[in-house]
């Protein structure tokens, strides 16, 4: 699906949080938002999400209006930053909760949800844990959950907050590759948030850079390396 | 700026406006019924005859020495229950033993035993027919029906308030601060009194401030080992028992009056000392 | 050999803190329950059991225990609903609300009573309200039914207000994410987070209802077996110096309570093996 964003802006109180901006993503992308704390890259991904409401502009959804779809019609594929899972579900049950919320006339047959449940534990190859509970499983393991579970409900979009920011360096790079895997066998728009300019450099088919509740560049790796539009993309991406 | 800004929406982690107020509503009428209406006739009961008249009840001989007992009960007790819970949270918090849960089970006992049981208890180890009660009877000294009886009892209900409350936070201080000061050269009550006491005088008057309103207002443990003696044994809330069921209600409100100014009172401090003191005390993790 | 039964510390006021802790621990708590369990097995298990078998003596156990528990679940379900209110919304007057919701801890019991009486008597204003729809409430079941609420009303809502504080806003976003609905959210996700604390202060305020005495013997009526609560009866017993008769109910009353917080102390452990906290 293909993204619009036609000049959102967004304040919080009297500091505005976005100032107008406009970002177009192709369908399939994988697109990283990079900016330090305070950019706006967050505010961004959960207007995208249905978490926030922009105080002006429009989110185009494959050319539709989709400002003012409810987070829950959006069927976003959100990821956050602390992965939010559900500790008291085992992590059979997180993964098929997107389903198992869908009203009786749309939700799929037991058999039907076990099926989908275990076809996604084998994509984020962690084919035996579904019984455990996400105390059990280490840091890399429950990003791999909460992956699969935002696949599961078959989203339009994936949508990742520093997806990696909780992990340490090794699991890091591991699941990077795992992230870009999964992005080029289901082909979903992806768009992830994160402060690490490698990260973002090495896994993006696009960058978008923001400070201060603006974009500042918006181009492939390789020519915002070459090219920095902008004083501050210099500097922040040779720190 | 705000052109066709789309309607106001409430964040997803929260209810419909509907159900907000409906909630609300909820809440404030039941609790209007239970808790605040109670609190209203309480003063509404005590001055049905008038303020001259309640005063008056107040002054009556039989008023003030249950005020005097009530008073002189809370005054020993309370501060011994001070002590101990001072004394048990060194304990638990600054040494490794064996057999520290079983202490703090053993605390936290009255918590979970009627205060009629308590009373209960009391009589059995102390009353005259016992063999304890019965020695201390003969030496002059009994407990049950008398004055001691009633400390006991007082402490008894209130025994694991300020130990519950010191505890938590003198483990989570830990013991650097005191090795620190004894390495220095203090000796171990100037440590006490220098490091640990500041640390955690808070939580320290929360526990005493609870334990107080409780101890003078025991009920159930007081009437079974008091004896109901007027003017000798009867606390406030015994000569409130009395009162009412001689029908006497504006004298019994009067005192009941007194005894929800201070319940009152205790609220007041306790919000206050949450505001101002949260980090200082355990009380908000606890409960 | 085993590790030492006290580590050495250089801590000064072992003995001290020691010496007090267990000297009125013993003299305030131990030596009296010991006593009443001493007296217990003195009478022996017959002899107990021959005291608390009689109808009055079940009479009054069944109706403390049964208007325990529904008290105890009624707050269980206000409790958890006024703890969300607290906690989440924002409305004028929340903290005064905040503050009262102590009061039964703070107020005596017997004041309690005495109140609660008086507006729920037939002659009061909520009692003559009742009594026009052609209900009794003071002296009655009922009666004794709120005035437990009263004294248990605390204990849910204290338990819970902190771990509702705790949750994470985003375990709610991502819950709307994959399309749930907010009732959906709430029932699935947020009820079972709260549900481990809610337990226990519906524990706590079973256990406390099940030995009130001073709000309850005022609006209660203390019919013998229609509306005389177990704690009276030990009263009862005392005042006519039968000491056996006073120590079996009051061995079965300890009983129900240990065995509420027994229940309580392995649920809590249930939960924590698995999901990794209370």
């Amino acid at each position: 699906m293909h993204i619009d964003i036609d000049e959102i802006s967004k304040e919080f109180g009297a500091t505005a949080a976005l100032h107008p901006v406009s970002l177009s993503v192709p369908s399939g992308a994988l697109v990283a938002l990079l900016g330090p704390s305070g950019s706006g890259k967050t505010t961004l991904l959960r207007i995208l999400g249905g978490l926030e409401f922009p105080n002006a502009g429009r989110v185009l959804f494959d050319g539709q209006d989709a400002t003012n779809l409810t987070v829950q019609q959006r069927r976003a594929g959100f990821v956050f930053q602390s992965y939010a899972l559900f500790r008291h579900m085992s992590v059979f049950d997180n993964i098929a909760y997107g389903l198992n919320a869908r009203p009786r006339a749309s939700r799929p047959p037991k058999a039907e949800i076990a099926r989908r449940v275990a076809n996604l534990l084998a994509l984020i190859q962690l084919p035996d844990i579904g019984a455990r509970y996400p105390s059990q499983l280490s840091g890399g393991q429950r990003q791999r959950v909460a992956l699969a579970r935002a696949l599961a409900i078959e989203p339009r979009m994936l949508l990742l907050d520093e997806p990696f920011g909780a992990l340490d360096a090794k699991v890091r790079k591991e699941l990077r590759q795992g992230l870009r895997d999964i992005h080029d066998t289901t082909g979903l728009t992806t768009l992830f948030v994160t402060h690490d300019q490698d990260e973002a450099m090495e896994l993006a088919d696009l960058v978008v850079v923001m400070s201060m509740g603006r974009i500042e560049q918006i181009g492939k790796p390789a020519d915002i390396r070459a090219r920095p539009a902008t004083p501050f993309v210099r500097e922040f991406i040779a720190a | 700026m705000s052109d066709a800004a789309p309607a106001l929406r409430h964040p997803v982690t929260t209810e419909r406006p509907l159900t907000r107020w409906l909630l609300i509503g909820l809440v404030i009428t039941v609790l209007s019924i239970l808790l605040f209406a109670p609190l209203i006739a309480v003063f509404v009961e005590a001055l049905r005859d008038g303020l001259g008249a309640a005063v008056a009840s107040l002054g009556a001989p039989e008023a003030r020495s249950a005020i005097r007992l009530t008073l002189t009960v809370a005054a020993i007790s309370v501060p011994l229950n001070a002590a101990f819970g001072i004394a048990a949270a060194w304990l638990v918090a600054k040494y490794d033993f064996r057999g520290k849960t079983l202490l703090l089970t053993l605390i936290d006992i009255p918590f979970s035993v009627s205060p009629v049981v308590a009373g209960l208890c009391l009589v059995l180890t102390f009353g005259a027919h016992s063999a304890l009660g019965g020695w201390l009877v003969a030496q002059g000294h009994p407990i049950v029906f008398a004055f001691p009886g009633i400390v006991l009892a007082s402490m008894f209900v209130t025994f694991p308030f300020v130990a519950r409350e010191l505890i938590p936070v003198m483990v989570e201080q830990g013991r650097a601060e005191e090795e620190a000061a004894l390495t220095l050269g203090a000796s171990g009550w100037r440590v006490f009194r220098s490091v640990t006491l500041p640390n955690i005088r808070w939580a320290l008057l929360y526990g005493v401030l609870l334990s107080n309103a409780r101890a003078m207002g025991e009920f159930g443990a007081v009437a079974v080992v008091s004896g109901k003696i007027r003017g000798v044994t009867a606390t406030m809330p015994i000569t409130i028992e009395m009162l009412y069921n001689e029908y006497l209600s504006t004298a019994a409100f009067a005192l009941a009056a007194v005894l929800t100014l201070l319940a009152l009172v205790t609220l007041g401090l306790k919000t206050l000392l949450e505001i101002r003191h949260a980090d200082a005390l355990a009380a908000a993790r606890r409960h | 050999m085993g590790r030492p039964l006290i580590q050495r510390s250089p801590i000064p006021g072992l003995g001290l803190s020691a010496g007090i802790t267990l000297s009125l621990l013993s003299i305030v708590v131990l030596l009296p329950v010991g006593a009443l369990l001493l007296k217990g097995a003195s009478v022996g298990p017959a002899g107990l059991w021959q005291q608390v078998n009689t109808p009055r003596v079940w009479a009054a156990l069944w109706l403390s225990f049964r208007l325990s528990v529904l008290a105890a679940l009624f707050n269980l379900v206000f409790g958890v609903i006024l703890a969300w209110v607290l906690a989440r919304y924002r409305f004028p007057g929340r903290r005064l609300v905040d503050a009262a919701v102590d009061l039964p801890f703070a107020l005596p019991t017997a004041v309690a009573g005495i109140a609660l009486t008086t507006l729920y008597a037939p002659n009061g204003v909520f009692g003559a309200f009742a009594r026009d729809l052609g209900i009794k409430i003071a002296y009655t079941p009922l009666g004794i039914f709120i005035a437990l609420v009263f004294v248990g009303l605390p204990f849910v809502t204290r338990t819970v207000q902190p771990v509702i504080d705790e949750i994470d806003r985003e375990v709610e976003e991502v819950s709307a994410t994959l399309g749930a609905s907010r009732r959906h959210t709430l029932r699935h996700v947020v009820l079972p987070m709260l549900a481990p604390a809610a337990l226990t202060g519906f524990a706590l305020s079973l256990a406390r209802a099940v030995g009130e005495y001073g709000s309850v013997i005022f609006i209660a009526g203390n019919l013998p077996m229609k509306s005389e609560i177990a704690p009276l009866l030990i009263v009862i017993k005392l005042e006519e110096f039968n000491y056996d008769g006073a120590t079996a109910i009051g061995i079965a009353m300890l009983l129900i309570s240990f065995t509420l917080l027994f229940a309580l102390n392995a649920v809590q452990i249930w939960s924590r093996r698995r999901i990794g906290h209370v």
